[in-house]
């Protein structure tokens, strides 16, 4: 049982009261920044790195791999709390979470992203350890017509996201993908819709866009009608979930774990649809689709345990290829390399005790985080009961800092307030933000995928189809298309027969 | 705000007033070395190793910020409009030399708007191709890519990259056009490497050294004037007969124009300290590295590197057409 | 409130999206277009641009079918104060310093309600302004100068 010596080795080393330590602090850091409304795990690490280069390489990245998955849970808290997703994947909590949290379920709804998250890190990161080194293999196969079929299949399956009209929410997505594509056009060189500012040349920043859209559109939204203000109920007469939403939550919770764990994998963008692919087949799948929107408990706990699934896969490409998946990882390659470890394929044989260590840390760090998180619910709810307009000053503040952090940037600010102002027209027109923001992730990549893949294959369309994984995934994308427009079509057939009675 | 501006105003001329007796003191507090790229990547690990080392000597913090964007020109241009008290520095690999001809409108003028601490380290690259590519050595490799250059893909990160520079000398230097790839960054055109899904890539060590050695890419030469002792069989891109095929991603230390002499050839001073330290010595060799000479890290010597630099890429990034604006 | 004769927030909405492929769909017809091997810069915004255009057109078209729901009350106020909050942060960060400018931001955002009064808005932000000094700049590190140079005298 190679398996059981690799994870006992893992254990001792993480197990070790210096590494557990680390763990602790990260994910103490993690959570408390990611609590606060506007800063998310890159930019956190990005800011704490420093402060790990006088450590030993495995605590220091152990600390980092704690802060990461502390700071996803952190960024949670928020969206639910308060409408704002720190990163991509908690925008689609903050759909259902919010909803949850405006009826008074705030505690459950915390409960349930926190005990999902708990379930689906340790299955993955038990997958992360049998199937780290094999299933890098199947990642490596996707090239770029794999990349853009699987980006079709995210956007076609976003649409479900939508609990209004489908045209609209198209719209949005393709509002999104225009909007990601500001910058520079990476194959010439050519600045795209920057309107001559040289500082969006790197194209806006998604923190300044999700602040904007969701937080700064539901701040003004609140204010509306200062008198009559609903949102938190103070009376939360339980923070647990009850047994009916433990039983609502376990289905939603293991698919959504299995959905994480596959994305997770693919370097680049797969853990980025993670959350929103499990939110669509949970949609699909949901006996009461009309729930979506309004709180329903499997839109939480779907995503939310998709999201740290993928978050724990995403480390097998950087583990065993040195490949980051997303910006979080890329700064730990950079942690690394700083440590004198450059990440490879052979970093699992040279350094074992280092590669099993991070593995095994990684359940030990979710363990401490749902103990950690669990009794914080009841002081995160507590918040709520602070009056908003003392509320909301001090979320403008931290969203500028946190948004300045990322670059040091001050236009990704003036960003902030303009799509503050387009989010909270979008929100009066009622356009659902979600779609917008999936478009925005994913619309640099679908294009990029698209050039590159029409090069690659000489500029024949047909490579798409000839290649069976591509293939595979257009017919998964037509497919969502069918079931998501059918039932559609049939309710406008059954509108129209209504109204002619 | 007229009252503030004002005051900042006059502060920049007592400081400018006071510089001499300013410098004897220097440094009194912490120095900001920005690095015009992500924190994590190749050049902020060089910036974080030096400035750790540099920190000792000068009895002062240097904090690294990260000012990313267009391909290291708003770092750039950041230090170049900052107060020239040295407590500003930037740290800055071959882009400052290719950015003058890749952005035909920069905020700054390159060649005026600094001043100069020291050569850092020179980081070589290394021609690579997927594991499973046929030629068996670098003679056939060369024979290969122009018998084959209108179905050979060639990855690189980006313009202005260190692999798209080195590409486009590789395509001069061969006279055949190839296609290329363009990725968002190293990461993801290695990957398509590793999964053979472009053919050949040429890259700084720093992130092909562990791919070489694992066997999971081919290396076919490195760029340097001399073999590398981590790889003693491969040969160098003049030895296999591509005249003056010289390219390593240098890193130098600038400071905003007017900045003292004094405090120049103090930072000078302890860069070519940090330098010398086995520690960074041992680091920089694991990166694929060495740290740049105490010659070599001076005011000089930067200042001669940048102008022979902006005069060799010139003609090539003109030949091959490319801009960033 | 009444139902209206078609639904002003769905067309107004379509009308936005129109817009915005126009706005994207010009500046793309500037940049190359390129052909289906070598796409341009503006191949790809072009076609989103058209596909958002007609997808605009859809939404206006369906809005005069059916009755919809006002708009409701804009927050007025809101816009006022939360909007210039982050770019006042902006242009005064590193002039002030953060110390002074993130003491701004908050009170002006502070303004934004008519429930804060001057003086819990005074106390509110200098507390906002101390703890994010400590979080930040101490604990954190972060390179912010507390005190810009247009205060140092």
């Amino acid at each position: 049982m190679e398996l059981l010596s690799n994870l006992a080795l893992g254990f001792s080393t993480a197990g070790s009261l210096e590494n557990l330590f680390f763990c602790l602090i990260g994910v103490i850091l993690g959570t408390l920044i990611g609590v606060l409304p506007g800063i998310g795990a890159t930019a956190t690490i990005a800011m704490l790195l420093p402060i790990t280069f006088q450590l030993e390489p495995v605590s220091s990245l152990i600390m980092l791999a704690g802060i990461y998955y502390g700071a996803q849970y952190g960024g949670s808290t928020t969206a639910i709390l308060i409408n704002l997703p720190g990163e991509s994947s908690s925008a689609v909590t903050a759909i259902d979470g919010y909803q949850m949290a405006r009826k008074g379920k705030a505690g459950t709804a915390l409960a349930i992203a926190a005990l999902g998250s708990f379930f689906a890190g340790s299955v993955s990161t038990l997958l992360v350890a049998i199937f780290a080194i094999p299933l890098t293999v199947v990642a490596l196969k996707f090239g770029a017509a794999e990349y853009f079929s699987l980006m079709v299949l995210g956007l076609v399956s976003s649409i479900a996201l939508a609990h209004g009209s489908i045209l609209k929410a198209l719209a949005m997505v393709v509002t999104g993908l225009l909007l990601g594509l500001v910058g520079t056009d990476i194959y010439t060189g050519a600045p795209r819709f920057n309107l001559g500012i040289r500082e969006y040349a790197d194209g806006l920043n998604f923190v300044a866009l999700a602040v904007g859209v969701f937080g700064i559109a539901e701040i003004l939204r609140n204010l509306e009608g200062e008198v009559q203000r609903e949102v938190i109920k103070t009376k939360v007469s339980s923070l647990l979930p009850s047994k009916e939403d433990f039983r609502a939550m376990i289905a939603p919770v293991l698919r959504g774990t299995a959905i994480g764990s596959a994305l997770g994998i693919l370097p680049g963008g797969g853990a980025i649809l993670a959350s929103f692919a499990s939110y669509t087949v949970e949609k699909k799948m949901s006996k009461h689709p009309e729930e979506f929107g309004h709180g329903a408990i499997a839109g939480v706990a779907g995503p939310e345990s998709a999201n740290n699934a993928g978050a724990q896969t995403s480390f097998i490409p950087l583990l065993t290829l040195g490949i980051p998946a997303n910006p979080v990882m890329a700064l730990m390659v950079g942690a690394m390399i700083i440590q004198g470890i450059v990440p490879g394929p052979n970093v699992a044989a040279e350094q074992p005790a280092l590669f099993w260590g991070i593995i095994a840390s990684m359940w030990i760090g979710n363990l401490m985080l749902v103990i950690l998180n669990l009794p914080l619910i009841g002081l995160w709810v507590k918040l709520l009961t602070v009056p908003y307009y003392v509320l909301f000053p001090i979320i403008m503040a931290m969203c500028s800092i946190g948004v300045y952090s990322v670059n040091s940037n001050v236009y990704d600010l003036y960003a902030v307030a303009f799509f503050g102002l387009l989010g909270y027209v979008l929100l009066k027109l009622r356009c659902e933000p979600a779609p917008l923001l999936l478009g925005f992730v994913l619309g640099p990549m679908l294009e990029e995928n698209l050039r590159r893949a029409m090069i690659l294959g000489r500029g024949d369309p047909t490579t798409f189809l000839t290649r069976p994984i591509s293939l595979t995934l257009l017919i998964l994308s037509l497919a969502v298309l069918v079931v998501v427009f059918l039932p559609q079509v049939r309710k406008k057939r059954d509108e129209v027969f209504t109204e002619s009675d | 705000m007229a009252v503030s501006v004002k005051v900042g105003g006059f502060t920049v001329a007592a400081i400018l007033a006071a510089s001499g007796a300013f410098a004897q003191a220097y440094p009194e507090r912490s120095i900001t070395m920005v690095v015009p790229f992500a924190a994590g990547g190749p050049t902020d690990t060089v910036a974080r190793l030096v400035a750790e080392k540099m920190s000792a000597d000068l009895g002062q913090q240097i904090i690294v910020e990260n000012v990313g964007g267009a391909g290291g020109t708003l770092g750039a241009g950041r230090v170049a409009s900052a107060e020239a008290d040295g407590y500003t520095v930037l740290l800055h690999h071959i882009g400052m030399a290719t950015s003058a001809t890749l952005y035909r409108s920069l905020a700054y003028d390159t060649l005026n708007a600094f001043e100069y601490v020291g050569l850092v380290t020179s980081v070589p690259m290394t021609i690579v191709a997927r594991a499973d590519f046929e030629p068996a050595d670098f003679p056939a490799f060369i024979d290969y890519v122009k018998a084959n250059a209108d179905t050979v893909t060639m990855a690189n990160a980006g313009i202005g990259a260190a692999s798209h520079l080195c590409g486009m000398m590789f395509m001069s230097a061969l006279d055949v056009p190839l296609v290329t790839v363009p990725y968002k960054g190293t990461g993801p055109a290695m990957t398509d490497l590793l999964g053979g899904q472009v053919d050949i890539m040429c890259d700084q060590t720093t992130n092909t050294t562990k791919q070489i050695q694992g066997g999971t890419i081919k290396g076919y030469a490195v760029t340097s004037p001399a073999r590398l002792d981590i790889f003693p069989d491969m040969p160098t891109a003049i030895e296999g007969g591509l005249d003056g095929f010289e390219v390593s991603i240098w890193h130098g230390i600038y400071s905003p124009k007017g900045t003292p002499a004094e405090v120049n050839d103090r930072l000078s001073a302890a860069l070519q300290k940090a330098l010398a330290d086995a520690d960074i010595a041992a680091r920089f060799a694991e990166l694929g590295t060495a740290p740049s000479t105490a010659e070599e890290a001076t005011p000089a010597a930067l200042k001669a590197t940048l102008e022979t630099e902006i005069g060799r890429w010139k003609p090539v990034i003109e030949a091959a057409g490319v801009y960033a604006d | 409130m009444t139902s209206q004769s078609y639904d002003k927030a769905d067309a107004a909405a379509g009308v936005l999206f129109i817009l915005i492929g126009l706005g994207f769909g010009v500046q793309s017809w500037w940049l190359d277009i390129g052909t289906a091997l070598r796409m341009g810069p503006g191949y790809f915004p072009l076609v989103l641009s058209v596909i958002l255009v007609l997808l605009g057109a859809a939404v206006v078209v369906n809005a005069t079918k059916q009755p919809g729901e006002p708009i409701g009350s804009l927050a007025a106020r809101g816009m006022i104060y939360i909007l210039p909050a982050p770019i006042f942060f902006g242009l005064t960060v590193r002039g002030l310093g953060f110390v002074p400018s993130i003491f701004l931001t908050t009170f002006i955002a502070c303004f934004a309600s008519l429930k804060m009064k001057p003086l819990p808005a005074l106390l509110l932000s200098v507390v906002v302004a101390v703890f994010s000094t400590l979080v930040f700049s101490y604990a954190l590190g972060l390179p912010f100068r507390r005190f810009g140079p247009w205060l140092s005298f």
